[in-house]
């Protein structure tokens, strides 16, 4: 131990000197614009890989032989639905090239579209409607586990635990 | 375009507060369902991922409605500072609940190598309970089973009309079966105690025979030895062996199965001798048949010139000297004849009792058996016979002579008669305290002319012209002796009834 400390108070001073005399390292940098939007992004993209793996292991697993587990396979489906759909808001949100979008008092929208890309405008307006998409996933998840919380223990926890 | 976001608003005021009801709704079952079964990973699993959907739906959906509520406030301001925080705990959620779900294969594993360990371990344990259970019924049946066998092989053990005899290595009796006890003349109140079997044997060849087999082959089988019994007698016996060397945590034993064969080699001997005698005879029979006529010749042309000489010559007596020894002769040759059963018995009915005591008194009378004891002890029951009583008399004359021989000046000799009811025989049973017959002598004491007694004493004939008359009676004659302590003739003569004649 004493040796230990012995060799620390050796680098003493060079530590000293690299804390007063330091110039601008450039250690840190600045997160502003775009990326907040694209973690966003990439949080919707791995919650949409999170959902088709949870679809392809509760497949894989015979689980979706149980009401209860199938309709949270449907819920995944949901979820992966609603997260592609928010991901093209996000992404068409930040098209403000070719679509530019404006609240026009408390009731009304305009969606100005550039020429041969009217269809955006539709498209962004269909895709803002995403809790039809969210909310059904809720529903499905709430209805399986209120199933598995029903059915019998047999039923919900299968005996023969298969699979790899 | 300008287009009404009333539907938007609508919809994304009413699906953010949906979602954070039903995000509660599906916790509150998740918990629910972990607090069904708390040991169940899987059901941990889903109130994590409710627990993040939660988290995720309050700040969408609150985020949301405060926007909206901000917005329709003039409050857009307010907004634009709460929007960057509301974002980044939106995309922290998403990552949440992304993170969960992915541990979801991870946590199915988990439960499922957890069910299938515990869904062994109850299989196991049920079938060590059953196992247990059956153990106990398969151990109690197994006991019964080793009980009736053991009471089976003890009472074959007991029962046994052979030695059954357990030795151990060193060659001492280790177990001993009753019939054993008996055979050997132990009595069952004696201790083993260190007995060995080898003590028994009347020859250590035999015994040595034995050793040598089992040390080679581990048995031995069917090996003819003699066995001394404790008091002293002889017992020719057949002995089978095996070496028990298969018994883990015991030491080697050898068991033995001794089978007494004395009856079987007396029997034998018997036969043997029967034979011997019946080749005698018939030799016998035709040497008297030759001698006999020329004998009758000289004996009638002797006492034809007797005739015709004057008493008290030389000549006379010279006749009368041929004339003695013919008749001498003759007789020898009457005696091989009746020996050799060639004359037909003259039958008539014949009380035995009578008869047996005529000829006692006869020799009492004519013989010099003072300081003799006579010990007569006739059965009463013993019926009238057709017999030739005039040989059975020679019979007993014989036999009595001989016994009076025997005993010499002290002693005792018994006669008695005895009606065998089960065999419809009687025995006639001369014993006397002599000096008894020594054992080489017993199988050669019925040849014709073989005798014990000094020279011109006896003719070697009495025995055998018994044996020939006991036997045309369709008798028998049976000796036991015991060197220096006597002997005892047993003549053994079928019943048969005058009034039935059979």
């Amino acid at each position: 131990m004493k040796q230990i400390i012995c060799k620390s108070i050796k680098f003493l001073p060079v530590f000293l000197a690299v804390l007063f005399y330091s110039e601008q390292a450039m250690a840190t940098q600045k997160h502003g614009g775009i990326e907040g939007v694209i973690v966003h992004q990439m949080a919707h993209i791995i919650f949409v890989g999170a959902m088709a793996l949870l679809i392809y292991w509760l497949r894989q697993h015979g689980l979706v032989v149980n009401q209860g587990w199938r309709r949270i396979q449907y819920a995944a489906v949901f979820f992966l639905l609603w997260n592609s759909n928010a991901f093209i808001v996000h992404f068409l949100e930040e098209q403000v090239d070719i679509l530019d979008m404006a609240q026009i008092g408390p009731w009304q929208l305009r969606l100005q579209a550039q020429p041969g890309f009217e269809w955006f405008a539709w498209l962004y307006y269909l895709v803002k409607l995403d809790h039809l998409l969210c909310v059904p996933a809720m529903i499905c998840l709430y209805s399986g586990l209120k199933r598995l919380l029903e059915a019998p223990a047999s039923e919900s926890r299968p005996g023969k635990m298969e699979g790899s | 375009m300008i287009i009404t976001n009333l539907p938007i608003w609508i919809v994304d005021m009413a699906g953010s507060a949906a979602m954070i009801v039903l995000s509660l709704m599906c916790l509150r079952l998740a918990l629910k369902l972990k607090h069904l079964d708390k040991s169940n990973v899987i059901w941990t699993y889903l109130a994590w991922v409710c627990y993040a959907l939660c988290l995720f739906a309050f700040s969408r959906g609150a985020g949301h409605i405060l926007k909206h509520v901000m917005v329709m406030a003039g409050r857009v301001n307010i907004w634009e500072a709460i929007r960057p925080f509301s974002g980044s705990i939106n995309t922290l959620s998403f990552m949440v609940v992304s993170s969960v779900t992915l541990f979801f294969h991870r946590t199915w594993i988990i439960y499922r190598d957890i069910q299938n360990d515990k869904l062994a371990l109850q299989s196991l344990s049920d079938e060590l309970l059953f196992f247990n259970s059956h153990l106990e019924r398969l151990v109690a049946e197994r006991s019964k089973e080793v009980a009736v066998s053991e009471r089976k092989y003890r009472r074959i053990f007991e029962v046994s009309k052979d030695i059954i005899l357990v030795m151990g290595k060193d060659g001492i009796i280790l177990e001993l079966n009753p019939e054993g006890y008996a055979m050997l003349g132990l009595k069952r109140a004696d201790s083993l105690n260190g007995k060995r079997f080898k003590d028994f044997f009347s020859d250590e060849k035999d015994w040595g025979r034995i050793e040598k087999m089992m040390e080679r082959n581990g048995f031995v089988t069917n090996v003819e030895i003699e066995l001394k019994r404790s008091d002293g007698a002889r017992m020719g016996s057949l002995v089978s062996g095996s070496l028990d060397a298969n018994q883990p945590g015991q030491e080697e034993t050898i068991h033995f199965l001794v089978k007494d064969i004395e009856q079987r080699r007396m029997m034998e001997k018997q036969m043997a001798q029967a034979d011997k005698l019946a080749s005698i005879g018939q030799l016998s029979a035709g040497i008297a048949h030759e001698i006999n006529n020329p004998l009758g010749v000289i004996l009638g042309y002797t006492q034809l010139l007797l005739r015709n000489e004057k008493i008290e010559t030389d000549r006379y007596n010279d006749l009368k000297t041929i004339e003695k020894h013919v008749k001498n002769c003759k007789s020898i040759v009457e005696d091989l004849l009746n020996f050799a059963r060639s004359s037909k018995p003259e039958i008539k009915t014949t009380r035995i009792n009578e008869a047996a005591d005529d000829v006692l008194n006869f020799i009492l009378h004519h013989s010099k058996l003072d300081g003799i004891d006579i010990i007569r002890n006739y059965d009463e029951e013993a019926p009238p016979m057709l017999l030739d009583e005039k040989k059975i008399r020679q019979v007993l004359i014989n036999l009595l002579m001989n016994a009076g021989h025997a005993v010499g000046k002290k002693g005792s000799i018994s006669l008695s008669t005895e009606y065998i009811r089960q065999d419809n025989k009687v025995a006639i049973k001369v014993a006397d305290s002599g000096y008894g017959i020594e054992k080489n002598d017993l199988t050669r004491i019925f040849d014709p002319f073989y005798t014990t007694k000094p020279t011109g004493v006896g003719t070697g004939l009495g025995l055998s012209v018994s044996y020939g008359i006991v036997k045309s009676h369709g008798g028998e004659i049976l000796v036991e002796s015991e060197f220096g302590k006597g002997t005892l003739f047993t003549v053994l003569l079928p019943v048969v009834s005058p009034e039935t004649g059979d």
